[in-house]
């Protein structure tokens, strides 16, 4: 009887209830949908950022900016043409050596290793992930370099470079084009181009062939099963039936893995040697636009600071077309799969 | 038959030398990984000291790293803080209310590439937002401050916790939800009471491993917190945080603020990789009482 | 309400269930559709108050899809249509002003999969009761101990109600399941099988807590396992390709069925 009672005197709150619950449910989406578009005003916030910050620079020096290698804060005038040839020489070393490495490790640890080995070696290159970038950059700065300008420096000068240590260029300087310009040095430490890339390079390939090695998992086992039943030897699936069909999240990867490249500062600012001068060679110092950014803008004023943060526009610009490709060719394979 | 049999032995050839690379490529990976750790290891336990914990960078070579480690547990903290409810929140409005819209799609794909922004650029403007407003008011002096080390974070932390909060999200079974509707229960207490709960464990993770990632940044930090000789607990004082004591110390000649910096580079590495592992654990053991 | 009654009542049910009890539900000329796939074709029956009924039928029929529009849960997704009449005492619910706070609480349902909320035993049964009523302590004590024991369910958790839900067994999650349901007094039980997940033993308790609780409420019930359909139903309608086939009291259906297909059906000869 009580139950009755209850459920006629309840219908006229009732209705209140579910109008009151209506009016919560349309508030709570818009505070939701406000948080989500806070993702869209970070973006949009840090393009504009530096795009208005470096109003001054882009005004002052227009389109000659970009092509110009000069930097000199006594005259105040400066040119994005170092910093940036810098970043893309570093990337371009860091891809070219962490490419072929996160491949071999991929194709391990999908198809070589024994199974019972698979989890930890990958649990192991994903901590390499884990390890912060100023870990990178100590490491960089007070081993790698020096071990770097010891041992294999020397030899890149001697044998390959058009500034040997005895004055007697080699064969290789003398005769294959552009190689000796490209390791020809007579800086004495170990902080160069080739340095920030090598270690770019070991922070980029955690990324990489993580990637790779989940995509590589989503091939379908009856299309390698009917490529083994074929008689394929094992590098033949991988070459022939896994990447292909991977393809576009590949280099998806591999784009990500550059995004990170680009922007990465801490790693590379201890190994770079931060010189505003432009160089042919990779065993020289040089700066990237993060590392530039790092070192100048506590102490920069007026046009210089200006400049830093049109570099920083530069480089949020590029990171972005690059990141978004590579989302692009990730999802491609998502799509592939039918998710 | 000559020519068939010498094609087998080359593709086998070929074959065995492209799986000799790869176990190679993995010998890379792995050696450096060994070599990293353990150069931190062997630098910064031979640099430990109590001093480390109880002094602050003031003393210099005779000093610690009392007030970057309280500095950088504070920065940290204001970027959890405010990065957490509204990448969970975010992250919900993914996973409930938009998902198949075009709004949503592209919300997702762009935080996405937030995730792996250039963390100096958001650095950048953080200080564009709120060091120099700040400053605006306060006569040109430059108001560096521990707020604005923590909104920098915020910033790079909130890409993660959306992203993981939107993917457990989608996890919890749709069941979940057409039971808690068909009991007259409103979408937004179903998301906050049921379903946030239900993903708990995976959000957690997504904190922790959020976290792990701020710890150890440097770059947004040296324009906003800036960086504090003395110890302070006032997030409007500028402040003083671990990686960017490291990279101050790093870059300096003196070999004495090298091995603090040592240190700090070995307590930092421990900090992050058992966050990390803590978070796998959080997963883990989410996953076996799902089962 | 004379020339609905006149229009479409099902001319089997018409004539069999009229002296078994007062219509609770009555469907007309339901139609419904997902991404332009015609999924039901024009259903019309008349559902008793206060008995079991049985909706059968092989997979894909429709059957599932029918039970989720009585209580609307499938308007949470999107491109989903339904068109037609489902009269609930005097109301039509798929009438857009029909508010959906009202037909959920008179309206339970129990899912295929138990799914208690990652909360305490208690809560789960009081989570759904608060929303919809201010209670005391102590009223709210009684009412999710009348849930529980209704359910059958409340020797086995009365010395753990503050547990989690998550750590009790397959059976008595779906039936805190239904005590969650019932704890809402709804007037109507949507079941859609709610014992495919479950162990026989577990099954047999389910079946025996319908019998229990058709005394006051009307329960639906889908189900693919015809035993269980002829245990526990007073009536059944046998469903095929989104049409209702038939529909009269069970024994009639189990023993002497009108049609064709569903004599095939029910001696196995598809699905």
């Amino acid at each position: 009887m009580q139950a009755t009672v209850g459920a006629i005197a309840s219908s006229v709150p009732q209705e209140e209830r579910a109008r009151r619950d209506a009016r919560h449910d349309r508030l709570f989406g818009w505070l939701l949908k406000g948080c989500a578009l806070l993702v869209l005003a970070c973006l949009l916030g840090a393009a504009g950022a530096t795009l208005w910050g470096g109003r001054h620079a882009f005004g002052t020096f227009g389109w000659h900016f970009l092509v110009s290698d000069a930097w000199d804060p006594s005259t105040d005038t400066y040119g994005a043409l170092v910093p940036v040839y810098g970043t893309i020489a570093t990337s371009f070393i860091a891809l070219l050596l962490a490419v072929p490495v996160s491949f071999g490790i991929a194709l391990y640890l999908s198809e070589v290793a024994p199974p019972w080995l698979r989890t930890p070696v990958a649990s192991a290159i994903e901590l390499l992930a884990g390890i912060p970038s100023i870990i990178y950059g100590m490491w960089g700065l007070f081993i790698f370099a020096p071990f770097f300008s010891d041992h294999v420096k020397p030899w890149m000068t001697n044998y390959l470079g058009d500034k040997p240590d005895d004055g007697k260029l080699s064969w290789v300087a003398q005769h294959v084009p552009f190689v000796g310009k490209l390791f020809g040095s007579d800086y004495p430490f170990g902080a160069s181009i080739l340095t920030a890339g090598i270690v770019l390079a070991v922070m980029i390939i955690p990324f990489i062939s993580s990637v790779m090695r989940e995509v590589f998992q989503t091939v379908p086992t009856r299309l390698k099963e009917s490529a083994y039943a074929l008689g394929s030897s094992t590098w033949e699936v991988s070459w022939d039936i896994v990447l292909p069909y991977t393809r576009s999240a590949v280099i998806g990867g591999i784009f990500l893995g550059l995004g990170r490249a680009l922007g990465e500062t801490m790693a590379v600012t201890f190994v770079l040697g931060n010189a505003m001068k432009l160089s042919p060679s990779i065993l020289d110092p040089g700066a990237s636009i993060a590392s530039t950014i790092a070192n100048q803008f506590s102490e920069a004023a007026g046009l210089q600071k200006s400049t830093l943060m049109a570099l920083a526009f530069l480089l949020f610009v590029v990171t972005f077309i690059v990141l978004l490709i590579a989302r692009w060719m990730l999802r491609q394979l998502a799509h592939k799969e039918g998710r | 038959m000559a020519t068939g049999s010498s094609l087998y032995t080359q593709r086998r050839i070929k074959n065995i030398i492209a799986l000799s690379l790869s176990v190679v490529a993995t010998l890379i990976g792995l050696i450096f990984l060994a070599w990293i750790l353990w150069e931190t290891l062997r630098q910064g336990i031979g640099a430990l000291r109590p001093q480390l914990f109880t002094k602050i960078t003031a003393y210099g070579e005779d000093g610690g790293l009392l007030n970057a480690m309280v500095g950088s547990l504070m920065v940290n903290m204001i970027g959890i803080v405010i990065a957490t409810p509204i990448g969970v929140l975010a992250g919900a409005w993914l996973a409930e209310y938009a998902s198949g819209t075009k709004l949503g799609e592209s919300i997702r794909f762009l935080n996405d590439i937030l995730l792996s922004a250039p963390s100096i650029v958001l650095g950048l403007f953080v200080y564009t937002i709120v060091v120099l407003p700040s400053t605006s008011l306060t006569n040109g002096s430059t108001t560096f401050s521990g707020w604005a080390g923590g909104v920098a974070l915020a910033l790079i932390a909130l890409p993660v916790i959306v992203r993981t909060s939107d993917e457990m999200l989608r996890l919890v079974p749709s069941t979940l939800r057409e039971a808690s509707l068909s009991l007259g229960i409103p979408q937004w207490k179903l998301t906050t009471q049921i379903l946030i709960r239900a993903a708990r464990s995976g959000i957690i993770t997504g904190v922790l491993l959020a976290l792990a990632r701020i710890s150890g940044e440097t770059a947004p930090l040296l324009f906003t917190a800036f960086g504090n000789n003395y110890l302070t607990f006032n997030p409007s004082d500028k402040m003083s945080s671990l990686p960017q004591v490291i990279y101050q110390y790093a870059n300096d000649p003196g070999e004495g603020l090298h091995a603090i910096a040592w240190a700090g580079a070995f307590v930092l590495t421990m900090f992050v990789l058992l966050l990390s592992l803590a978070s796998r654990l959080v997963l883990s053991r989410n996953k076996v009482s799902h089962d | 309400m004379t020339e609905s009654a006149a229009a479409g009542i099902h001319p089997q049910s018409a004539a069999t269930h009229a002296p078994l009890a007062p219509t609770k539900i009555k469907v007309r000329d339901l139609h419904f559709y997902y991404n332009g796939f015609h999924a039901l074709k024009g259903i019309s029956m008349d559902i008793p108050e206060k008995k079991v009924t049985a909706i059968i039928g092989p997979s894909g029929c429709g059957k599932s899809t029918l039970l989720r529009i009585f209580n609307r849960i499938y308007a949470i997704y999107p491109k989903l249509e339904a068109k037609g009449e489902i009269i609930l005492d005097e109301e039509n619910i798929l009438d857009s002003r029909y508010s959906m706070n009202r037909l959920r609480s008179k309206v339970g349902m129990v899912f295929q999969k138990p799914v208690p909320f990652p909360m305490t035993i208690f809560e789960n049964v009081a989570y759904g009761i608060r929303h919809h009523e201010k209670l005391s302590r102590a009223d709210m004590d009684i009412r999710v101990e009348q849930a529980l024991r209704s359910a059958a369910l409340w020797d086995e958790v009365k010395d753990k109600l503050k547990q989690s839900a998550l750590g009790l067994s397959g059976g008595q999650q779906q039936r805190l399941c239904i005590a969650r349901g019932i704890a809402l007094k709804p007037e109507v039980l949507l079941l859609d099988e709610p014992t495919s997940a479950l162990d026989p033993i577990a099954t047999g308790r389910i079946e025996q807590l319908v019998e229990e609780l058709k005394s006051e409420y009307t329960i639906v019930i889908v189900t693919h396992n015809m035993q269980q359909a002829a245990r526990c139903s007073d009536l059944t309608a046998f469903m095929y390709l989104g049409e209702l086939i038939e529909f009269d009291r069970t024994e009639q259906i189990f023993t002497k069925p009108g049609k064709k297909q569903t004599e095939d059906y029910i001696t196995g000869r598809f699905g």
